[in-house]
């Protein structure tokens, strides 16, 4: 049979309905997953468990989308207008964009197959680890604001971190290793269960 | 009392704002008038129910805060914050979740001329976070019943598996429900790609312009005290 190569506009509702679905998913266990980061000692790696989380939704959502580009910006728009809304402020709305971009190229790229996906969930767990650049380039702000909130030995702790750069590259090389650790899992369970009951491809 | 969706989003987003970026009096503000919208719609048990717990939250959290007891009261502090700073955030996005219509929602996007590949995701995401703790609730009592718990010694010596019992049945019971809410909205027409029309009348009344003027005198203040 010919086609035009166009894809349906019922398709598009149901790439779309799986964002909100998705989205709603990544937003409820990213904040699962990050939650450890109130031990002050579990603050860096909180990405790492985040990636971890996030990587079986993630990949279950990579292979149901037939847009990929589009469905990875809008995922990823998603959560920066929530988090805009919730104080992180327009520049974390702006990065969430470009990690959303960069995800949907890579599934482009690699037509959706497991490295593609692996690189995807790679970008997508910077926008967890984004969320603390704020300590490094307005420090002083980020601390008043935190005093609001925890106990003076956190506080501590947070400006011990933001007085070296490691902690920044230990958070996005925490959430990059968590990506792939969990990409890894990811592919065995779409290939234990997902794939055996045809919920993927 | 009904008011617009718009009305609504507007008041969503100053409260947010307040409640994440203002001090306490502003945050107290937004409380207020969630509470009064809340008891105006009926749901006094509700709005007093939260008015009691944000209350108390906002005492123990202060208290706990000038104790200084360390790590430990991070944690305290932590569940205090989430009760007396996001809850009411929430409060607010409850009034707006459970007051708004689907349709309502959807002709308010369209009047403010935003993309359906915006909007859909949009009302998807806001309806599904109470599906998604209620299958999570469910899934979680399932594999109690089954001894899988997350503090257990079982977990601790391979927390995959915990992982893999817990978020596997969430995924297929979340994707099933995706696809049937995605064929029901293609059989309703949402992928047509004409104009939609509306049977929901919606449009700005006395009541939107108060809660607007309100919400801007808040903004105005706390920017007058901030330039200060």
């Amino acid at each position: 049979m010919k086609t035009t190569g166009k894809k349906s506009s019922n398709t598009l509702v149901r790439d779309l309905v799986n964002v909100g679905i998705f989205g709603a998913l990544y937003l409820v266990l990213s904040g699962l997953g990050a939650s450890i980061g109130f031990i002050p000692m579990f603050i860096v790696v909180s990405t790492c468990a985040v990636s971890l989380v996030t990587s079986v939704p993630l990949f279950l959502f990579f292979s149901k989308v037939e847009r990929p580009l589009l469905c990875c910006v809008l995922l990823c728009t998603l959560f920066g207008i929530v988090m805009t809304i919730s104080g992180h402020g327009i520049s974390f709305g702006l990065l969430c964009v470009i990690y959303g971009v960069l995800a949907g190229l890579c599934l482009k790229l690699f037509h959706k197959n497991f490295v593609g996906c692996l690189l995807a969930n790679v970008m997508i767990s910077f926008v967890p680890s984004s969320m603390m650049i704020p300590l490094w380039s307005s420090t002083e702000e980020y601390l008043a604001y935190c005093s609001s909130v925890c106990d003076k030995a956190y506080i501590a702790h947070l400006a011990e971190l933001s007085s070296s750069y490691w902690p920044l590259i230990g958070l996005f090389g925490f959430g990059a290793a968590g990506a792939v650790v969990g990409g890894f899992i990811a592919r065995r369970m779409m290939k234990k269960h997902f794939e055996r009951i045809g919920l993927a491809q | 009392m009904k008011l617009d969706p718009r009305t609504k989003l507007f008041l969503a987003a100053v409260a947010n704002g307040m409640i994440f970026s203002a001090p306490l009096v502003y945050s107290l503000l937004m409380v207020v008038v969630a509470s009064i919208l809340l008891l105006l719609e009926g749901k006094w048990k509700f709005a007093c129910t939260f008015f009691f717990i944000y209350l108390d939250a906002a005492f123990l959290f202060d208290l706990t805060k000038r104790m200084d007891v360390g790590t430990s009261g991070t944690i305290i502090l932590a569940s205090l914050f989430l009760m007396y700073r996001i809850m009411p955030a929430c409060v607010v996005l409850y009034y707006v979740i459970t007051t708004t219509k689907v349709n309502e929602f959807l002709a308010c996007m369209s009047r403010m001329h935003i993309s359906n590949k915006v909007t859909i995701p949009l009302i998807v995401m806001i309806r599904f976070f109470p599906t998604v703790f209620d299958e999570s609730r469910a899934i979680g009592n399932a594999m109690r019943m089954r001894g899988i718990r997350l503090f257990s010694l079982r977990t601790l010596k391979n927390p995959v598996s915990f992982l893999e019992y817990r978020l596997v049945p969430l995924l297929v019971s979340i994707t099933k429900i995706g696809d049937e809410l995605s064929i029901a909205a293609v059989t309703r027409g949402l992928s047509a790609e004409t104009q939609r029309t509306c049977v929901a009348t919606i449009g700005f009344r006395w009541v939107d312009f108060v809660v607007c003027a309100y919400c801007i005198v808040v903004v105005v203040s706390f920017t007058v005290t901030c330039y200060r």
